[in-house]
């Protein structure tokens, strides 16, 4: 598949710690993701983490969401409310509320209804109540949730708990979407809603990022387009130790296997190549 | 039917059954009542005692100081829910933490201590017993107010952050809208304690009624007839509160399944 990879940083993390209670719970995070383009499509990008349960993916979602202040280090962003024109907008410090976050239990607000959420989502958009409104109903249509934009979350299923608590973060109006375990626990058909989901956000605007965990690699390498593995790091002793970092980095652009419909032969190679990087820290 | 299957630990049972069990135990209760009662000696008042008691104390005009009761209770409640919510929303804010779980902790303090300073500043002995009630009322809801609002997921914060919510916003959105369910539901945990002090604060003022009014007159007369007709009224009429509130709750607000 042709892409362009541009000298432009989508996210940049530096130096990445975060203790709690004086303990070390990940460290020496350094990763950075180049914009890149593709001929005639609007390509925003998906990033996978995988790793062992405890390894610290969910601190570092936090961190990188902007709800968790690092203990050292720092993660960029490109600054949207600075995009002018053509130019690449500067890069800033990550702050509460420039990142969606999606829980694995996909959390939304009790005492909101489905449309209410979202127009709750919507409030800090320049655009008129009627616009909203429209803009609200397309989306509901296009996500299936149409029929239950009166209800509660408490009347929902959980695939319509799902797409609605992803459905605001797309319409709060963030290029960066995180997501916790999106596929935990899910059936089958709900599964294929969230890949959908991933693909609306991506080929909705070029600077759109959908970050995931999960612990089904298969997904994250049929999704990603970068996947990280996140572990405990090999001491020269031959032990583990148990601070979690990056370990290993697979480029699926550069390796030609993003953006395929179905999984070859190389993707399980490479499936099984993760697994093995996983079971190692 | 399957009577054996009422015995069994965790068993599902059809509506009907449930009220057929219901219904066996009131007559069981009943039927004890009148033959416990029936003999020579007696422990507790037998049912002719207690109806001629509610018939006297009918005629004396129980309606009026149930309605004096109630008119109490709703006054001291809604000042001490505003009282409370106002305290219990400071606590997420840390500066103000330290003077919530203070005023939650003086829930130990006998209430004798109180109504002795309470008697210095009040004018009369209404606004007495309405503010006996609101401290004690008061601080037993800080505390439930604060547990509901410690329990709230850490999730439900995150999620209002990240979609730009202000740390003020987020207070507003899911602990203070977001758990406005919940304020009933304390509301009514803590009234069943409420309602009970009823009896001890309403003996301030013998001249404003009130059920603790009579079932002290009574208590003191060794009216025993008339005692137990005035606790059964007393437990419906709570009872008849605990219903309301929860009815309301379920109405007012759909998305409540607590």
């Amino acid at each position: 598949m042709t892409y362009h990879e541009t000298s432009d940083s989508i996210l940049t993390v530096e130096n990445l710690s975060v203790d709690y209670d004086g303990k070390k719970i990940i460290q020496n995070i350094n990763f950075d993701e180049k914009d890149i383009t593709r001929p005639n499509k609007i390509q925003g990008q998906s990033i996978a983490f995988v790793g062992r349960s405890g390894r610290g993916k969910s601190t570092l979602f936090r961190c990188l969401s902007g709800l968790e202040k690092p203990k050292t280090g720092k993660v960029l962003l490109p600054d949207m409310h600075k995009h002018q024109g053509e130019a690449y907008p500067p890069m800033k410090e990550v702050g509460e509320g420039d990142v969606g976050f999606v829980d694995q239990k996909y959390t939304l607000f009790r005492h909101k209804t489905v449309y209410q959420a979202l127009q709750f989502a919507m409030r800090k958009q320049k655009l008129e109540k009627s616009e909203k409104h429209d803009k609200i109903m397309v989306h509901l249509r296009d996500w299936g949730l149409e029929t239950v934009k009166d209800q509660y979350p408490n009347e929902l299923s959980g695939g319509q708990r799902q797409r609605t608590a992803i459905l605001e973060q797309v319409l709060s109006h963030t290029n960066y979407i995180i997501m916790d375990e999106p596929f935990s626990g899910l059936d089958v058909g709900n599964i294929n809603n969230v890949k959908s989901a991933f693909k609306l956000i991506n080929e909705s605007h070029e600077l759109n990022t959908v970050i995931f965990c999960t612990h089904d690699i298969e997904l994250a390498v049929a999704l990603a387009e970068s996947l990280y593995v996140l572990g405990y790091p090999t001491l020269e002793n031959g032990r583990l130790e148990p601070i979690g970092t990056l370990i290993k980095k697979y480029d699926l652009k550069s390796m030609g296997l993003a953006w395929h419909d179905q999984l070859t032969n190389r993707h399980y190679d490479v499936v099984e190549q993760v697994k093995q990087s996983i079971l190692e820290s | 039917m399957n009577i054996k299957s009422w015995f069994r630990p965790f068993e599902k049972i059809s509506r009907r059954h449930a009220a057929l069990i219901s219904g066996f135990w009131l007559v069981l209760l009943i039927s004890f009542w009148f033959i416990g009662t029936s003999g020579a000696k007696k422990l507790f008042p037998p049912p002719a005692l207690v109806w001629q008691g509610f018939k006297d104390l009918y005629n004396e005009g129980l309606v009026v100081h149930i309605f004096s009761s109630l008119w109490l209770c709703l006054q001291a409640t809604t000042i001490s829910i505003v009282f409370s919510l106002f305290f219990a929303y400071l606590s997420p804010i840390p500066a103000f933490k330290p003077v919530v779980k203070m005023l939650s902790r003086m829930r130990y303090l006998p209430l004798t201590g109180i109504t002795f300073y309470l008697a210095m500043i009040v004018r009369d002995a209404r606004t007495m017993q309405i503010w006996v009630l609101v401290v004690f009322m008061s601080l037993y809801f800080i505390t439930s107010l604060m547990s509901v609002f410690k329990d709230i997921p850490q999730q439900e914060l995150d999620h209002a952050r990240s979609l730009q919510c202000s740390r003020w916003e987020v207070l507003w959105e899911v602990v203070i809208k977001g758990r406005l369910d919940y304020v009933i539901e304390v509301l009514r945990q803590n009234l069943a304690i409420t309602w009970m002090m009823l009896v001890t604060v309403e003996s301030i003022l013998v001249a404003a009624g009130g059920l603790g009014v009579l079932i002290k007159n009574s208590d003191k007369f060794m009216n025993h007839g008339r005692i137990v007709a005035l606790q059964i009224v007393i437990l419906l009429v709570g009872l008849g509160i605990d219903w309301f509130l929860d009815f309301s709750r379920r109405t007012l607000f759909r998305y409540s399944k607590l």
